[in-house]
């Protein structure tokens, strides 16, 4: 355990620059900062000084040597588009989509455990064909298509929730349920498949047998079995949540880093891509990390081994 | 509901005890965490529901724009971009007033003349004061000309001012701008660029006044809540006089339909580009309205006529216009949200000659060119369009495309992301067919047929050395006869010799909210100097 943090830690770096990397020769080879920041009727010598004093005249290689050798004085440049420190402007945005995600995650968890106990507990029933058939549903509305009728719904015709910006509670409320449906619905129906295995297991019936409440054999001895993998999924979905909540925040006009990031690629914001990607990534392998040393503690079969 | 499940329940005297061993390894029960959960989700629920959307205060009067993207910068002169510009005009002014109908007026110069074809002279106002108190002089004019030339600087506004060579400054309220030759759009360009306090931005630094703008404008700046709203607050001593409303609130909001939901539930009061298929909804409520102009923005298909094959054949191109019902797409795609195009040049410009008639639809007649130049059964050719650009863009190649497939003509339609495009008509590595929206803030002919037409010109793929004469000789003469006969009878050649498809000038829409009276601009811009606003509507 003592040499195990480190040696993931190092893994997770690992990740990160290859993830940088990676992104970093995808956006440079498919358009040019230069010819969208300018207006097209800039004369050609403009464009070449302009690239000229940005360094883009330079091999690439020379280009993400120079960035790597800036990021590791914590500096990722200037954006082209906004002329502002391109971390800062990251970190600017970054609490709106904490908020979002994290909220999204609590509302997709709090409907997800109940929906999966129950659908397993009365299965063939009812309520276990309804909810099987929201999670069905959940999981195939497409986010865009969910937050366009939640705004038609709550917002248009009942006139009960503003349509978009950031703000208070109510603000918050349809970007979450938009962004915790596909999230909520892929925990439920782990859970529930997960809740009916366990259910079947001799432990179970020896733990029934033996008259301990209903209560008890469901929440203790059945719903922390099927945790297991649950906890899993649900760290994988943070990541998930950050690649949806770039759809998510630009139908309800958050201000996170999702929209900053598609608006950055749209200009080809070389610096200010290259700052968002590594925030994701560095949040998606640290909650990745997390994950499994909660999956440690929760399951004391897998221990650590060198 | 409750299935019966075997055995269980039996609660012993030992539960006590069994509960204690179990709470060794579990500090909290599950059961209990997601009732406090619940707990919480009823709460937010309830608090939600109470809340009411933004109740705008009644003491003051609120005007709120939402535009697709936030501003980059509140920097007037380091920016080429519409919705940024739409929040720097309320801020600033420029010397020379662009009115609604784009005829140009006195601004902070209250006139000017040309000594010669290559000096000139402002006049300025000496009544005028910033923001922050200081007074405006020729400094600051002179200051905010030469940043934006700077090579340095690196500002994206500096290729508008290029034919600049010095500005003086004999007083306070004179500016003597020599030009290096005839410049005949000086004034056209001079309208667009915004005056920003010298004394304070040399204090400050730039990046402190892209942040803190100070102007001379309508409005002053209060807040900015980066991606989520920037708010402004009347300037009372503004010298045009004080504006009616009191905040003006610009939101960034991407999404068109939940831009027209903000309107519809009136918390927004105008709303950009919004999509022809809302227009009849909109006009249908009572809250809501629209309001339209024609823009500055042409949509075009390029033909590459300079390489060889069919496209060099002037009959050929000819054909192909003949071919494109676009009377039908302005009216069934744009649903009538467009004005047919004859020439590369919409009517509201100068130079255009509204007397040419446009290519009549004639399928027929295209089919016999065609046999004419040696094609009777058509040809393959590549085509280029960019998705969600412009107003229906990509519907409009689709259409061309079945248009042209009816005489003859498989155009293989590509269509690309707006970064792409960009960069492969950058790159000149266009062939065949493209679709393109060209933009002139100058509306001067100039600014269209110099860059699209001229031989060797960045987005030209034409030659013609008559048409490129009577360009060269309309830009080198600031005679604005001359130069307006010279544009004339370039645009007869160049709608004869059809180096495109002409389809459309395009029809920028906004919604509007019935309690604010203001109307669309040709130049997009959304100046709030002027704008009233009647609760009772």
């Amino acid at each position: 355990m003592s040499t195990y943090i480190p040696r993931r830690a190092w893994q997770a770096l690992l990740v990160i620059i290859g993830v940088s990397a990676v992104s970093f020769f995808l956006i440079q080879m498919t358009g040019d900062p230069a010819a969208l920041m300018l207006p097209m009727d800039a004369s050609a010598a403009d464009v070449a000084q302009f690239r000229e004093s940005m360094g883009f005249n330079d091999p690439l290689y020379i280009q993400y040597g120079r960035f790597l050798g800036q990021v590791l004085q914590g500096n990722f440049g200037d954006s082209i588009r906004h002329n502002q420190p391109a971390l800062e402007m990251v970190f600017e945005r970054l609490p709106a989509t904490a908020e979002l995600t994290a909220v999204a995650l609590l509302l997709s968890v709090l409907v997800a455990v109940p929906l999966g106990v129950i659908t397993a507990t009365r299965q063939h029933t009812l309520a276990d064909g309804l909810g099987s058939v929201a999670g069905l549903l959940g999981q195939s509305m497409p986010t865009f298509w969910l937050g366009i009728m939640l705004i038609m719904v709550f917002s248009v015709q009942l006139e009960a929730l503003p349509p978009s910006g950031r703000g208070g509670l109510e603000h918050l409320l349809l970007p979450a349920i938009t962004l915790g449906t596909y999230s909520m619905a892929t925990t439920m129906r782990l859970l529930r498949s997960k809740m009916l295995e366990v259910l079947g297991q001799d432990y179970i019936r020896t733990a029934q047998a033996k008259g301990l409440p209903e209560r008890v054999v469901i929440y203790r001895h059945a719903l922390r079995n099927a945790m297991l993998p649950v906890i899993t999924v649900i760290g994988l979905q943070v990541g998930a949540m950050l690649g949806g909540a770039v759809v998510t925040e630009t139908i309800f006009a958050w201000p996170g880093i999702g929209r900053l990031a598609i608006q950055a690629i749209n200009n080809r914001d070389i610096p200010l891509v290259q700052a968002v990607v590594f925030v994701a990534a560095a949040t998606i392998v640290t909650v990745n990390l997390a994950t499994d040393l909660l999956y440690g503690y929760y399951d004391p079969q897998i221990r650590f081994t060198e | 509901m409750r299935k019966a499940k075997p055995a269980s329940h039996n609660p012993t005297n030992s539960a006590s005890g069994r509960r204690r061993r179990d709470r060794r390894h579990r500090p909290r029960g599950l059961p209990t965490v997601i009732l406090t959960l619940l707990l919480t989700l009823t709460i937010v629920l309830t608090l939600a529901g109470c809340g009411s959307p933004a109740a705008q205060e009644d003491t003051e009067t609120v005007v709120t724009v939402l535009q697709g993207v936030d501003a980059t910068t509140l920097d007037p002169n380091m920016h080429a971009e519409t919705p940024t510009g739409n929040v720097c005009i309320n801020l600033f002014d420029s010397l020379i007033w662009r009115d609604h109908d784009m005829k140009l007026h006195p601004g902070l110069a209250v006139s000017w003349q040309a000594l010669d074809e290559t000096t000139w002279e402002f006049n300025l106002r000496d009544d005028v004061t910033f923001h922050n108190g200081d007074r405006f002089t020729s400094a600051d004019v002179k200051f905010t000309i030469e940043r934006i030339l700077d090579e340095e600087k690196n500002s994206p506004r500096r290729a508008n001012l290029g034919g600049i060579e010095t500005v003086e400054t004999p007083d306070d309220t004179t500016v003597i701008i020599r030009t290096e030759g005839p410049f005949p759009l000086l004034l056209a360009r001079l309208a667009d660029e915004q005056i920003v306090p010298a004394a304070y931005t040399q204090e400050h630094g730039a990046q402190y006044l892209a942040a803190n703008p100070v102007g001379t404008g309508p409005f002053v700046f209060d807040s900015w809540t980066k991606d989520d709203r920037i708010v402004l607050t009347a300037n009372p001593d503004y010298w045009r006089g004080a504006p009616e409303v009191d905040t003006v609130i610009f939101r960034p909001v991407p999404e068109a339909s939940t831009r027209v939901a903000e309107l519809r539930t009136s918390n927004a009061d105008i709303i950009v580009n919004l999509p022809p298929h809302e227009v009849a909804s909109l006009k249908g409520a009572t809250k809501t309205g629209v309001s339209s102009a024609p823009s500055s923005r042409v949509i075009f298909i390029g033909l590459v006529t300079t390489n060889e094959g069919p496209l060099a054949d002037p009959r050929v191109r000819q054909a192909l216009n003949h071919a494109v019902n676009v009377d039908q797409i302005i009216n069934s795609i744009l649903q009538g949200n467009g004005n047919r195009l004859s020439t590369p040049l919409p009517d509201n410009f100068f130079g255009a000659d509204p007397s040419l008639e446009p290519y009549e639809y004639d399928p027929d007649r295209a089919r016999a060119l065609l046999a004419e130049a040696g094609y009777p059964d058509g040809f393959e050719i590549t085509f280029d369009s960019p998705n969600g650009r412009y107003m229906m863009d990509k519907e409009v190649a689709q259409a061309v495309q079945g248009h042209l497939a009816e005489v003859g003509v498989t155009a293989h339609l590509n269509v690309l992301e707006w970064g792409v495009y960009v960069n492969k008509i950058m790159a000149r590595e266009l062939e065949g067919m493209y679709l393109l929206g060209w933009g002139n803030a100058t509306f001067d002919a100039d600014g269209t047929l110099y860059s699209l037409i001229r031989t060797g010109a960045r987005f030209s793929y034409y030659s013609n050395e008559d048409v490129d004469g009577l360009l060269d000789r309309a830009r080198s003469t600031i005679d604005a006869a001359q130069r307006e006969a010279d544009y004339q009878e370039a645009l007869a050649i160049i709608r004869e010799e059809a180096p495109w498809i002409f389809l459309h000038q395009q029809q920028d829409l906004y919604g509007v909210s019935t309690r604010v009276d203001w109307e669309a601009r040709s130049d997009e811009r959304i100046w709030l100097g002027d704008v009233k606003v009647d609760e009772s509507r």
